[in-house]
């Protein structure tokens, strides 16, 4: 499982270049996507997000798995075989 | 000199690509006479002469092949006419049947064949769409209104009905679909089809094949507000694999010569082939904006010279459409209604 090729801007701006769809994130869920561009595993990127906001542990966990979800039902996570 | 005559100058609320075509061939050519081939003397295009130099009333292709030919051959006499590039899908037979004579007269076309025009039709659209490998939604040709009630038993709630060669509505009850099967057989004829509605993005390619199974570049666009009418109003160009995969296959398997556009829909990674039209689309200014100038080679196609196959253009590209208004003089209405020509 893996983040599509997408085009994320510094602003939270997301154009999909296969599909032609965009999509605006929070500045949470930008600092998730940077980091999955940049092919962090979820775990790496649950660390980051425990250290960069005041959340425990278990909360930041269920976020991280349902924006990943959102992703995929957006069509911006794919299962690679493509 | 190039002396390029273009129909389909009408760019009204369903504008059809002449104006399109023009600015493409504006930009590629600098000895360049634009010649506007028009069947209405209210078509927009006859007013711009900032873009079209000289306009010609042409006879409807209704009233058959001689009076276009000599239609035709009067603009040739007064104009030097050297190639046509036909953006309509009403006059298409009609140039297809008249290539070879219009060749020998020394006015160039780059447009499909026969066989290519008829493969593609609305009626046949299953077909085609079987040998190139791509899905269709469920589609039933009906031409009594009991085959149409025997249709939408079968398939349920909403569906498209569509006339053999335009106009498609979307129908939420048996009543509306009963409705619109009148309308649509009264205005086109028999069979209309009705087709199940498969709910994905609507993308849209446009390309120019080459006639040996190649093409002179695609693009690819996601329509993303279209008017009342189902026009596109904004778009983006997209890159996408799966879908140039498909539509190379369609121009490979075809031998498709000449412009086209190649639409469908897209359920997650699933397309389904919508329509294929035999020209431009009217949104084809897009390319052109992106660098793939696909009236300049359908243009340089046509004249036997070797037309550039790049299409290497960013995704992300923004088409926006918007309307314009000015103010002329009448003389140019009265000398279109009473001499068929400015």
């Amino acid at each position: 499982m893996k983040l599509k090729k997408i085009a994320v801007s510094e602003e939270g701006f997301i154009f999909d270049p296969e599909t032609g769809n965009s999509f605006t994130v929070s500045s949470t869920g930008l600092f998730i996507l940077e980091r999955l561009k940049k092919g962090m595993s979820l775990d790496e990127i649950l660390r980051a997000l425990l250290d960069e906001f005041e959340v425990d542990e278990e909360t930041a966990r269920k976020d991280l798995a349902d924006f990943v979800q959102q992703l995929r039902l957006l069509g911006l996570w794919e299962d690679g075989k493509r | 000199m190039l002396k390029a005559g273009i129909t389909g100058i009408n760019a009204v609320d369903n504008p059809a690509p002449g104006i399109g075509v023009v600015k493409g061939l504006r930009t590629a050519f600098s000895d360049l006479q634009v010649v506007g081939l028009s069947y209405d003397v209210t078509e927009p295009g006859i007013f711009l002469a900032s873009l079209i130099d000289r306009v010609f009333i042409l006879p409807y292709p209704s009233r058959g092949k001689e009076p276009f030919f000599e239609r035709l051959m009067y603009v040739r006499e007064k104009t030097g006419l050297n190639l046509v590039i036909p953006n309509l899908d009403s006059e298409l037979p009609l140039f297809i049947s008249l290539e070879d004579e219009l060749r020998d007269e020394g006015v160039s076309l780059f447009i499909p064949t026969k066989a290519q025009f008829e493969l593609r039709a609305k009626d046949r659209l299953i077909r085609l769409a079987k040998r190139i490998g791509i899905s269709v939604p469920e589609t039933k040709m009906v031409s009594t209104e009991a085959e149409l009630t025997k249709a939408l038993d079968d398939m349920g709630f909403p569906v498209m009905v569509k006339g053999v060669f335009y106009e498609a509505k979307i129908a939420a009850s048996y009543v509306e679909a009963l409705k619109f099967f009148r309308e649509i057989s009264s205005r086109w004829g028999f069979p209309v089809i009705v087709q199940e509605v498969v709910e994905g993005d609507e993308l849209n390619v446009v390309g120019v094949g080459d006639g040996e199974g190649g093409h002179f570049g695609l693009v690819a666009m996601k329509k993303l507000t279209t008017t009342s009418l189902g026009k596109v109003w904004m778009g983006v160009t997209i890159r996408n694999e799966a879908l140039f995969e498909s539509v190379e296959h369609f121009v490979s398997e075809t031998k498709w010569r000449g412009a086209f556009e190649y639409e469908v829909k897209a359920a997650g990674s699933k397309l389904y082939l919508i329509e294929i039209n035999p020209r431009f689309p009217a949104w084809l200014y897009l390319a052109v904006g992106v660098g793939v100038n696909l009236p300049e080679r359908v243009a340089k196609a046509a004249l036997g010279e070797v037309p550039s196959r790049d299409w290497n253009y960013e995704a992300g590209k923004l088409y926006v459409r918007y309307t314009e208004d000015f103010v002329t003089d009448m003389e140019v209405f009265k000398r279109i209604i009473t001499r068929g020509e400015r």
